[in-house]
């Protein structure tokens, strides 16, 4: 956590937590930058946050005080990970009954394994709910593919966000256009995804039981 | 060979082709018609909530009556991990989550049900957390090979026959609230492609909706997706 100026909160929904995920450097990025312009911030992994009392009664109340939210999250089953909709859960709840007076900013950065951003439109939408009924502004919905690569496109866009946040606008429809482009064609995306599979299987001595049926359902 | 001799030859000919694409399906799993068809109920209620437990015992009544096994999973009273995102259920074990515990019966019990029926209050238009936990653990039941459907990059089926799908929706609100409703049915159809789910219906019900009228509409929406 750092100290004085603004302050932005950063939610990371993976369950890989704050050091191994995408979702972490993603949100790390941008609040990097905010940092350089002097702001504080404080970094939750909701997978702890929400195991325990302390944790769940810390989430809330550090999202209380934050002018920003910064939600990360991986896309699950198209929507966000059990332990982040929990979380959702619980801060909507409280913002029901505690400070709506401050309004915090809302901006959800959700990245999926798919080659196409547009697999997380409908996540998206969960959370613009969410931030209506939970009494947040929303700022922007970031939408990465390609398994959240950080790359120079990305970055540029994230500069663009920075700057908006700090200066209190919408952010440009361009940081949509940069961090909605897909990393490479699908077909090429299918191809290389596929082999990195039976690469990761050979490495684990099960390249030939990838098709496996365990739960095969057998006639009584 | 006279004609009588080459009629016998000939039937016997489709009798083994018969014989060959009957031991395809069946290897299919397109014999399953002839099994009692089962059906998973994923109850996410938070808490046990009347519409709730209405919504849960006519379609379970439902289905009784039309001979269908129906399995009732409260998911709150059930102890399930997250999933960890760490693929093992794809290249480590394919096919069995690498956490041992109750959310690995979900799968399996998913993977042998011709039917799966979601329960949930609507939570920002979409699922619970405690329905989340029990979907999360069905990512074994699917390949991590991609391949392209209807132009998008989707995963391939694991298993030949996956089950059909009805997501029941307890809204927050006494009535339905339209953009709600649609995208509940959106979250519910992104996952009928994600789960190749043959045939997906919803059933949105408002939280004061009296018995009557929460048996209708499951008893409706049980219909549809059963096809009868």
């Amino acid at each position: 956590m750092s100290e004085g100026g603004p302050r932005v909160v950063l939610l990371v929904g993976s369950p890989k937590g704050l050091e191994k995920s995408a979702s972490a450097r993603l949100g790390g990025a941008v609040v990097s930058g905010l940092e350089e312009r002097g702001w504080t911030s404080e970094s939750i992994h909701l997978n702890a946050a929400v195991a325990s009392d302390l944790g769940r009664r810390e989430l809330v109340e550090t999202v209380d005080r934050a002018d920003v939210v910064l939600f990360a999250s991986p896309l699950y089953v198209d929507s966000l990970p059990a332990p982040a909709i929990r979380a959702l859960e619980l801060i909507a709840a409280n913002r029901r009954v505690g400070r709506t007076d401050r309004v915090p900013r809302f901006v959800p950065m959700i990245n999926c394994g798919f080659v196409e951003a547009s697999q997380n439109d409908t996540c998206l939408r969960i959370l613009q709910r969410f931030a209506d009924g939970a009494a947040f502004e929303w700022l922007a919905g970031i939408s990465l593919g390609g398994g959240g690569a950080l790359t120079q496109r990305v970055r540029k866009a994230f500069d663009l966000l920075v700057e908006a946040i700090d200066l209190e606008l919408l952010a440009p429809v361009e940081v949509d256009r940069l961090t909605r482009k897909p990393i490479m064609p699908k077909w090429l995306y299918v191809l290389g995804g596929n082999a990195m599979w039976r690469r990761e299987a050979a490495k684990n001595g099960v390249r030939d039981r990838l098709r496996d049926r365990p739960y095969q359902r057998s006639a009584a | 060979m006279d004609a009588l001799t080459a009629k016998a030859e000939c039937l016997g000919r489709r009798g083994r082709e018969a014989d060959r694409r009957l031991e395809r399906g069946r290897s299919l799993g397109y014999d399953r018609p002839t099994m009692e068809k089962r059906a998973l109920l994923l109850d996410g209620g938070l808490d046990d909530g009347a519409v709730t437990r209405a919504a849960a015992a006519a379609a379970a009544d439902v289905l009784g009556g039309e001979d269908w096994q129906v399995t009732h999973l409260a998911l709150r009273e059930i102890e399930i991990a997250p999933c960890r995102g760490c693929f093992g259920c794809w290249v480590y074990s394919p096919g069995v989550c690498v956490i041992d515990d109750a959310g690995r019966d979900v799968a399996r019990r998913a993977a042998q049900s011709d039917l799966l029926v979601f329960l949930t209050p609507v939570t920002f238009g979409a699922y619970s957390s405690e329905l989340k936990k029990a979907i999360d653990r069905l990512i074994p039941n699917i390949l991590p090979f991609f391949r392209r459907v209807r132009g998008e990059v989707h995963h391939v089926k694991r298993y030949a026959r996956p089950a059909r799908l009805l997501a029941i929706g307890v809204s927050a609100s006494g009535s339905v609230d339209p953009d709600e409703e649609e995208l509940f049915e959106k979250v519910v159809s992104r996952n009928a492609i994600n789960f190749h789910a043959p045939v997906h219906r919803i059933c949105v019900l408002g939280s004061q909706q009296d018995d009557a009228v929460v048996r209708r509409r499951i008893e409706d929406a049980v219909r549809a997706v059963i096809g009868r």
